[in-house]
């Protein structure tokens, strides 16, 4: 069994959430996810997998036909701590009759964030959204890219413990989104826990601590990048010339061949290098011998791929810290 | 705090809608017409003393000319310009404010803020009227600035139209958000506050046929349903009597200008008769009554829209 005191370790702990829309769409089936303090975690999946139902459930947007946990040591839906949460929704709308300035101002009166602290949080967010300059333009003459600056600048306004972002990269250009993965960073030095949603898996893997895929209102993974990715290394020996004259050879390695590249699932280093021997044996030139690490979205496809063989993944186990 | 932000909100809302400010014209026009018009003992002159001509009957110096005149200015500000015209353009510009509000995207910064849903509804809602107090407040107060500056009448009882027209929106505006939070859409809202508006009418003039048809009123359980169900609806027909009321210039019947019964033919004094008798109706009805049951009836209207509100995803 897991303690009180352990329970309220996690910034994020949802336990079994669970959401139908409209009696028949299922859109989470039963969802476990553990963010720990001061963490990147980052909801990853494909579009219509139901990260964005669990973020709303989280910010007590959508009400969850079942879930338990807490956010910040307190239960899921109390009032009081979402003072301390910040929240960037997707496709959001803001009221068009305001300034970006006055935006910050309205969202941070209704979070509770005193006057005097306004100005100066609103000034120095801004700025470091890089939105400083357009703080008096009203929001419909706002391009997307802009939209999204003064969305995340919004999510930060009440200085919160926790950020739960929906697709932060939303909108963005290649300098926007470099910028979020920056951002994210900064947050989390300030010691704030970061929760992102995001379709596009190669964007933001390399900032998260921890990952969970979610598929079709599961989860079908969760962990470290590094765990995650672990069991999924392969080696790629690239050849000058077409190594199909070995192709037997080495099939009893494991490796595969595809005209001048061999590859070969695993980390066992002794099984490379017997492998070396045997294109070195037949007198090929090895131009490169590169370890190839998974990345999350190769483990998506794979993911996808299994789930169509062996049906929809079973819940997973809550890890215990 | 939080209450104060909705209000802003709401404030800068309003003013960005093109319909603010045709009502604010629609107040300008009508303070330039009364400045237009001078009464100077049983002298009345038109367009800034263009012309003039003598009468009595809106003598301000006397007891029956003032109370003439300001039973004729309320009735037709309090009821036609601010009570008919007003409310129907302050209900087709408050009818966006919930659907904007709840749009998709919009509402979900708001709702993951710490404020409980029936508690940001009813703040909301209340902060929408600040358009009708603004109005309001702008269109009485100047008018009653005029009176009292350019015509030395002045009647502070006239003010409380204020807060008379606010309850008068606030009646038919509940209807408008119980729409809006049930289909989102500002044209629905709309169309039907303005049936429900003909409605409450209807059934609050029902029980007056039956004293047209005495043999109407034989059938009790038929009348005693009549009379039951015009209690339920709010009193949005007693605008302009309570306006007077407040403004205590006198019955509006009564000021009825020189109605010589001895001329008057048996038509015009039927019509009177039962001008009278509707007149007698709403003047027995005590201002807590109308008032009151109004607002219950807007109260329970709330409760259900907020019910709505605070159940729905978004
Ligand atoms: N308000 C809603 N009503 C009905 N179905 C919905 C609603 N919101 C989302 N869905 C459905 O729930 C599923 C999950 O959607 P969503 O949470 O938006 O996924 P994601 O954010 O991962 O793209 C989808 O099939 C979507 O069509
Ligand atoms: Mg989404």
């Amino acid at each position: 069994m897991v303690g009180i005191t352990e329970m309220t370790n996690w910034a994020v702990d949802l336990i079994d959430v669970r959401k139908t829309y409209a009696k028949t769409i299922q859109a989470l089936r039963g969802v476990n996810i553990q963010v720990g303090r001061g963490e990147i975690f980052g909801l990853l999946g494909p579009n219509g997998a139901g990260k964005t139902t669990l973020v709303k459930i989280m910010m007590t947007v959508v009400r969850p036909n079942n879930a338990f946990g807490t956010l910040l040591g307190r239960p899921l839906g109390h009032r009081g701590k979402l003072a301390r949460i910040g929240y960037l929704p997707e496709a959001h709308r803001f009221p068009r009759y305001l300034t970006g300035e006055r935006l910050l101002h309205y969202y941070a009166a209704l979070a509770k964030v005193p006057r005097s602290r306004r100005k100066d949080t609103a000034d120095d967010l801004l700025n470091r959204v890089g939105m400083a300059e357009w703080a008096g333009m009203r929001i419909d003459k706002y391009s997307k890219g802009m939209l999204q600056r003064l969305g995340i600048a919004q999510a930060l306004m009440n200085d919160p413990e926790l950020v739960v972002l929906d697709e932060p990269t939303d909108g963005l250009d290649p300098v926007g989104r470099r910028d979020v993965r920056e951002l994210l960073l900064e947050l989390k030095r300030d010691g704030r826990t970061v929760f992102l949603n995001s379709h596009l898996l190669s964007e933001l893997e390399m900032v998260c601590d921890r990952v969970a895929i979610l598929v079709d209102g599961l989860v079908a993974r969760q962990g470290t990048l590094d765990e995650l990715t672990e069991e999924t290394v392969e080696y790629r020996i690239t050849c000058a010339t077409d190594a199909g004259t070995v192709k037997d050879k080495v099939k009893a390695l494991g490796a595969s061949v595809d005209a001048n590249l061999l590859t070969l699932p695993g980390h066992d280093t002794a099984r490379v290098n017997a492998a070396i021997d045997v294109l070195r044996g037949a007198g090929l030139v090895i131009e490169s011998v590169q370890p190839h690490r998974f990345s999350l979205e190769d483990i998506l496809v794979q993911v996808l791929k299994d789930q169509s063989t062996t049906g929809p993944p079973t819940p997973m186990a809550r890890p215990v810290q | 705090m939080q209450f104060w932000a909705l209000i802003v909100d709401s404030f800068r809302e309003s003013i960005d809608r093109k319909i603010f400010w045709v009502l604010v014209g629609v107040t300008a026009l009508v303070a330039l017409a009364m400045l237009s018009v001078g009464f100077h003992g049983d002298s009345v002159s038109l367009f800034f003393g263009m012309w003039s001509t003598e009468t009595e009957r809106f003598n301000p110096l006397m007891d029956y000319g003032r109370a003439n005149l300001v039973g004729f200015v309320v009735y037709l500000l309090a009821n036609t310009v601010m009570g008919w015209i007003g409310i129907t353009l302050m209900i087709i510009a408050t009818a966006g404010a919930f659907p904007a509000f709840m749009e998709r995207g919009a509402l979900d910064v708001v709702l993951a803020k710490p404020i409980s849903r029936p508690r940001l509804f009813l703040y909301k809602y209340l902060a929408t009227m600040v358009f009708v107090v603004l109005q309001g407040a702008f269109f009485f107060g100047l008018t009653f600035l005029i009176m009292g500056l350019r015509w030395g009448v002045w009647v502070p009882g006239y003010l409380f139209c204020i807060v008379l027209l606010v309850l008068l929106f606030s009646y038919l505006y509940c209807v408008s958000v119980l729409v809006a939070v049930k289909t989102r859409s500002s044209v629905a809202a709309i169309l039907l506050t303005l049936l429900a508006w003909v409605a409450f009418a209807l059934i609050h003039q029902a029980p007056v046929v039956f004293d047209e048809f005495p043999e109407l009123k034989e059938r009790r359980t038929l009348y005693t349903a009549v009379r039951v169900a015009s209690w339920i609806p709010p009193k949005t027909g007693d605008f302009p009597y309570l306006a007077a009321r407040w403004s205590r210039a006198g019955a509006s019947i009564d000021a009825v200008p020189f109605f010589d019964t001895a001329t008057a033919s048996d038509l015009d004094r039927e019509d009177l008769d039962r001008a009278r008798k509707v007149e007698e109706r709403e003047i027995s009805k005590s201002q807590l009554y109308s008032i009151g049951s109004s607002l219950l009836f807007e109260i329970v209207i709330v409760l259900w829209a907020m019910w709505i509100f605070a159940r729905k995803d978004y």
